[in-house]
């Protein structure tokens, strides 16, 4: 892992990280939530966190996907400390499994919204890393990440160049007598503040979000077209390819002093 | 400073050897002194410095009493967006393509207005469909990847009758049937790229968006004998016919927003700089770039040279776009195209000579079969005149081109059954017609222009009606270094050299004839005195 | 007196074979077990039986099959050693002896004849007939191998009765005889058998009004089925598939619509039936093809050009070969053997195959087919031009027994050797004058 899928992300996507500070302070284990749009988003956030954070956190993964075949189940269990996570029903073995794990010290990656998002704005995140956070009494880091849609998005064919961002926010904690919904509510107030912050700076989106004016990052309520037209551009499509995909024929040209790109 | 305006060179003895297109390959010919004289298109006219500052200004303030674009935009409406196909521009140009540019802006203003139901169509008419490469070039990724996955960009299927709608008959009895998702919006903004002047005006919507069962009724030997030129709406009944549709379109209540671009004639990127330089202002540098293009083209083999070629794309920026009713968007269209690509030309010639560039309007991406090569030397570059044809009546045209046996059967396939089968027989465009019916419908071509990217299976049968004009109009057609054989099957002549040629045009127009070399491309249009 | 004969030498016919896979057809002719040698005239098996001395006999494509050494085994029984080959004949009357051809005046000496070479019960004296001459059908008699005369499927296939490959004359029986009007040439004459096989499969397709019909192959047999096709059924359109360009000339000549190779074949009847193409085969098709050449390559490309139910008509003789048949299931194809002639049934009554192969070659002056005439003593040269006849320009090659060896032989073989030196040559006049040169009953040599 560390010898191959970190040098490969700094040389085609390197990543920007902003607010790692916190990963230095937290006390771990630590429930690790970010938001899901790639298949390139568990290695991109692994690949941030220090070296011996890292080696003790496993991922919940979409048991669906990566570990209907037992040799897939093997690669990612092996390569990622992934565990296999229902993300269909909620499933009270799987959660329980993550509760025991982070008791007996591992960090847990989640990506609550239960699958990566089919047209690049965020979906509803459900309960899950709240009820594990409920249950352990451990803090949640909220985290997003930006720009890997455009390199690989759902159904892509082809890896795409294109540049990422990781953002984390501040831990929270499991307050006293807060249920599991209202955790999980600061938890999507927390990623949309960064997801805010990641188009705009720190202090803009601090000053939205306290005037409660932070832009949902679930996107308009509109037609496909609108939706994926008013898409960040970071998350829009880039004009030049790194690798074909199987239909593509020509070779896109990016062109010279006119960017048809205005953001 | 303006650029140089068109020019005809007389040649002298002192004239360097003129530059000739020959296919996939370049050559220099020498014309006969003191009586030859060579057409040069005027330099390419200085770009808009702004392009997207000036399509928004141009939908902001549109044209012919029309309401700015954003006032006709409500959330609740039905807007379909149209744009020209890849026969345009020729070249492709380099990205940006005034479709993305165009298009960007437009959807722009949609989202701002909210409008959720937007569709796109390549307005394909009967040509073929475009690859997903080439629908990413002429829109730009953005647009692709907002409206294609969710199946909102199409292309026209002028065989799905579910997608057609009638909207009546003109009152010359033609019927008008167009896509029904055009028919049937609130707003339908069509995008052209006005490459030469034949292109836009009601011709757009009335064609591009058409079905056979309309497209017919222009597309036929009596229209195109009575286009003269075709490239000339005043004196084209092909322009005639498309106007009394496009009215009747209006009349039915199709709302069209118009948008027409120009390009200027900067058709070649800097390698290649000496294809639109003229020959007696060639450098050293232009001397060795056409040295090592013609050599190397011609040690290469047909699938490399296309290649390479075809991979080509033009640094063409936009020198005008206007938007709004479509009469008055035209006109001021054909200004623009004029202002770019017409020469004065001093009376008629007894022979026209032509070197066929590599690509034309049907074979992007593709061969150049011998329909081809006729439809561009009598279709195209003939039918580039206002006035009088730039060669006089019984004259004779001599074309330069290799006119391999050769089509692309992925692009063509009714093309090859109509060289075998309808050429074989006649090459009167009027006999021709009996053959039209069985091969547009017949369900194997309509197979293949529906789910695959081959033109309509009447397509040849329009390049040949395209030629009528100038085949009614010329002594001989004559090939210079032709397949034999394919140049026959077409009905011409043909010669090894263009010596021989020459003397082979003596015969039918007589001894010391005059002699015009149309030096294209960059496109030119010749105003005949 | 000379005559062509074929021995049965087992080291020879595979020598010939191998010469022919080595090098092709018509290259193993000096090693195969054929010699030109002097003969007697056989022996009258029989009542009815007379002499007739060829003036013209084909060289045909079993003839050449035999002479690679690549033909089928399958024949081996009915056939019997040594033999005269030539079953394509014209020739005159030497000993009629008043005998009469059924339904006829009786037949006179000198007078002009062809024979319809297949010996079945009749000429084998064999009463009662067997239920397959009963019923007419002389082609597929059940007695080939019985009777006072040796096995042969056919006189040129049968040591008992010489064959057209012969100066001295060859015997048939009355039955096998059919007299030919006066004004006819002979070279009209010595393409009625092969016409005759043309006209019976052309009738045993029973095309139906307006039917769609593909050819393929475009030599003697192809082009004469496109002309009985055109001329005995009501077929709607005929496509041809012919390579070289005098048989796509002659194949439009003889009532072709379009003739051309192998694809443009495929394109062509595409188009006539307005069907898809899946794979390279069209979805629908022709209603009949007719296999001229019967090789793996001509029959998988007359399958890709039938539509479900069609059917295909083998008029070339097939050999051993192996082939890929799930599209005869999957589409419910035919496929139907069409050997030599008998009796058919046509608007008129039930009339014998040679006598409308006869009417047709008259009519249609069908000797155009014949590219040229050889002395029996450049027979390897005769039949190198045969195996050969497509690329050189040529159809039906024949050989002219009774052309002397000197003067005739020598002007008709300078002729051919110049043809061998130039190549591929153009076919028309300037053949047809060499075979007038060479051909008695025909021009002014005569």
């Amino acid at each position: 892992m560390d010898s191959v899928v970190s040098p490969a992300f700094r040389l085609a996507a390197s990543p920007d990280v902003v607010g790692a500070e916190v990963l230095d302070l937290v006390d771990e284990p630590v429930i690790l939530v970010a938001n899901h749009s790639s298949h390139l988003d568990t290695p991109l956030l692994l690949s941030v966190l220090p070296r011996a954070m890292r080696d003790r956190t496993c991922v919940a993964a979409a048991a669906d996907y990566f570990f209907d075949r037992t040799w897939k189940a093997h690669l990612f269990a092996f390569s990622l400390g992934a565990i296999p996570l229902e993300r269909r029903k909620a499933n009270r073995s799987s959660a329980e499994l993550a509760v025991r794990l982070v008791r007996e010290g591992w960090n847990l990656l989640v990506f609550p919204e239960g699958g990566r998002t089919p047209d690049g704005w965020m979906q509803e995140m459900r309960g899950g890393a709240a009820y594990v956070a409920e249950h352990t009494g451990r803090p949640v880091v909220p985290a997003y990440l930006s720009g890997t849609y455009a390199m690989l998005p759902k159904g892509g064919q082809g890896l795409r160049r294109g540049s990422v961002r990781v953002l984390f926010g501040r831990p929270l904690e499991h307050r006293q007598g807060e249920d599991a919904r209202r955790l999980a509510d600061r938890i999507f107030a927390e990623v949309a503040k960064l997801a805010d912050e990641s188009q705009s700076d720190w202090w803009a989106a601090a000053r939205r979000a306290g005037s409660d004016t932070t832009p949902t990052p679930l996107g308009p309520d509109a037609s496909e077209w609108r939706r994926a037209w008013s898409l960040p551009a970071a998350s829009r499509p880039p004009a030049t390819r790194v690798c074909r995909s199987r239909e593509g024929e020509g070779v896109e040209r990016r062109s010279a002093g006119r960017s048809p790109w205005k953001d | 400073m303006s650029p140089r305006p068109g020019f005809v060179l007389p040649v002298e003895r002192s004239t360097p050897p003129v530059l000739f297109w020959n296919g996939e390959g370049l050559l220099l010919e020498s014309l006969p002194a003191e009586r030859s004289r060579v057409i040069y298109p005027p330099d390419p006219l200085e770009p808009l410095v702004d392009p997207v500052e000036a399509v928004r200004d141009a939908l902001l303030h549109p044209l012919g009493g029309c309401d700015p674009l954003p006032t006709l935009l409500r959330p609740d409406m039905r807007l379909t967006i149209a744009f020209d196909d890849v026969s345009l521009p020729l070249p492709p140009m380099q990205a940006p393509d005034n479709r993305q540019l165009v298009i960007e802006e437009v959807l722009d203003m949609a989202a701002q207005a909210g409008v959720d139901d937007v569709v796109i169509i390549a307005a394909l008419s009967l040509h073929r469909r475009m690859t997903e490469a080439e629908l990413r070039h002429a829109l730009g990724q953005r647009i692709y990847e907002a409206f294609a996955p969710s199946g909102h960009l199409l292309q026209h299927d002028a065989e799905d009758q579910e997608a057609l709608a009638f909207i009546g008959k003109t009152d010359q009895g033609e019927e008008v049937e167009i896509s029904r998702r055009a028919a049937e919006s609130d707003l339908l903004v069509y995008v052209n790229i006005n490459l030469v002047p034949m292109d836009g005006g009601h011709k757009s919507v009335a064609t591009g968006l058409a079905s056979y069962r309309s497209v017919r009724h222009h597309h036929n030997p009596a229209t195109m004998l009575a286009s003269r030129s075709f490239m000339d709406m005043h004196h084209s009944e092909l322009h005639s016919s498309n106007w009394r549709m496009g009215r009747l379109i209006r009349e039915s209540g199709v709302k069209v927003f118009q948008i027409e671009t120009t390009l200027n004639t900067n058709t070649f990127p800097q390698q290649f700089a000496f294809l639109q330089k003229r020959e007696w202002e060639w450098r050293v540098r232009d001397r060795a770039s056409f040295v090592a293009a013609s050599r190397g083209l011609s040690v290469l083999g047909d699938r490399a040279k296309r290649a390479i070629l075809h991979s080509i794309r033009a640094p063409h920026q936009m020198t005008s776009v206007q938007a709004g009713e479509v009469e008055a968007v035209h006109e001021a269209t054909l200004a623009n195209v004029f202002a770019q690509q017409l020469v004065r030309v001093e009376g008629q010639t007894d022979i026209l000579t032509i070197g066929l560039p590599y690509i034309g309007p049907y074979n992007v991406d593709s061969i150049m079969n011998p329909i081809l090569v006729a439809v561009m030397s009598l279709g195209y570059f003939f039918n580039m005149y206002r006035g009088r044809p730039v060669v006089r009546e019984g004259g004779v045209v001599i074309v330069r081109h290799p006119t391999p046996w050769a089509f692309h059967a992925g692009h063509h396939p009714s093309y090859i059954d109509f060289f075998e089968e309808v050429l074989a027989e006649t090459t009167d465009p009027v006999q021709v017609v009996k053959y039209e019916e069985a091969y547009a419908t017949d369900p194997w071509y309509r197979q293949l222009y529906r789910k695959g990217h081959a033109y309509h299976g009447v397509h040849p049968f329009y390049m040949w009606y395209w030629c009528a004009h100038a085949l009614d109009h010329l002594g001989a057609v004559i090939v210079v270094g032709g397949d034999r054989r394919a140049v026959r099957r077409l009905g011409f002549k043909a010669a090894s050299t263009l010596e021989d040629a020459l003397e082979m045009a003596e015969d039918v127009v007589g001894r010391e004839p005059t002699i015009t070399h149309m030096r294209v491309p960059p496109l030119v249009m010749a105003d005949v005195e | 007196m000379k005559a062509l004969v074929f021995e049965r030498s087992i080291p020879r016919i595979a020598a010939s074979r191998l010469a022919t896979l080595a090098a092709g057809s018509g290259r193993g002719v000096s090693m195969a077990p054929l010699r030109l040698t002097d003969i007697e005239t056989p022996r009258l098996p029989g009542e009815g039986w007379v002499e007739v001395a060829p003036l013209l006999s084909g060289i045909c494509g079993s003839d050449l099959s035999l002479l690679d050494g690549t033909g089928s085994r399958h024949f081996e029984p009915y056939m019997s050693f040594p033999f005269v080959p030539g079953h394509e004949i014209v020739g005159t009357l030497s000993s009629a002896g008043g005998v009469a051809i059924p339904g006829r005046s009786p037949l006179q000496d000198g007078e002009r004849v062809v024979v319809e070479p297949v010996l079945q019960c009749a000429a084998r004296g064999l009463d009662p007939k067997c239920e397959s001459c009963a019923a007419g059908d002389t082609g597929l008699c059940l007695s080939t191998t019985h009777g006072h005369i040796e096995p042969g499927l056919m006189t040129g296939y049968c040591k008992s009765t010489g064959g057209g490959w012969s100066a001295a004359p060859l015997v048939a029986h009355a039955s096998q005889l059919h007299a030919i009007p006066a004004g006819m040439d002979d070279t009209d004459a010595v393409i009625v058998e092969p016409a005759a096989c043309a006209v019976h499969g052309a009738l045993l397709a029973k095309v139906q009004e307006g039917e769609n019909v593909a050819v393929v192959g475009a030599g003697t047999l192809g082009l004469l089925t496109i002309a009985a096709v055109r001329e005995l059924t009501p077929v709607g359109s005929i496509l041809a598939g012919a390579k070289y360009p005098h048989q796509k000339r002659f194949a439009v000549e003889l009532g072709a619509d379009e003739a051309g190779g192998r694809e443009e074949l495929a394109r062509a009847v595409r188009r006539k039936s307005h069907s898809h193409l899946v794979g390279g085969d069209v979805v629908s098709g022709a209603d009949v093809v007719f296999d001229c050449v019967a090789s793996r390559g001509s029959i998988l490309q007359s399958l890709s050009l039938l539509r479900p139910r069609g059917r295909l008509v083998l008029v070339g003789m097939p050999a051993r070969m192996s082939l890929d048949f799930p599209s005869v299931w999957h589409r419910e194809l035919s496929i139907t053997g069409s050997y030599t002639y008998g009796v058919e049934d046509v608007p008129r009554g039930r009339v014998r195959t040679f006598e409308l192969a006869i009417e047709l070659a008259g009519r249609l002056k069908l000797g155009r087919l014949v590219t040229a005439a050889y002395p029996l003593e450049r027979y390897e040269e005769a039949v190198m031009h045969a195996a050969t006849a497509g690329s050189r320009g040529a159809v039906k090659i024949v050989f002219n027994p009774q052309a002397r060896p000197s003067r005739p032989a020598r002007s008709g073989g300078n002729m051919a050797a110049g043809r061998d030196k130039a190549g591929a040559g153009s076919s028309g006049g300037s053949l047809h004058a060499e075979v007038a040169a060479i051909v008695p009953g025909k021009g002014e040599v005569r």
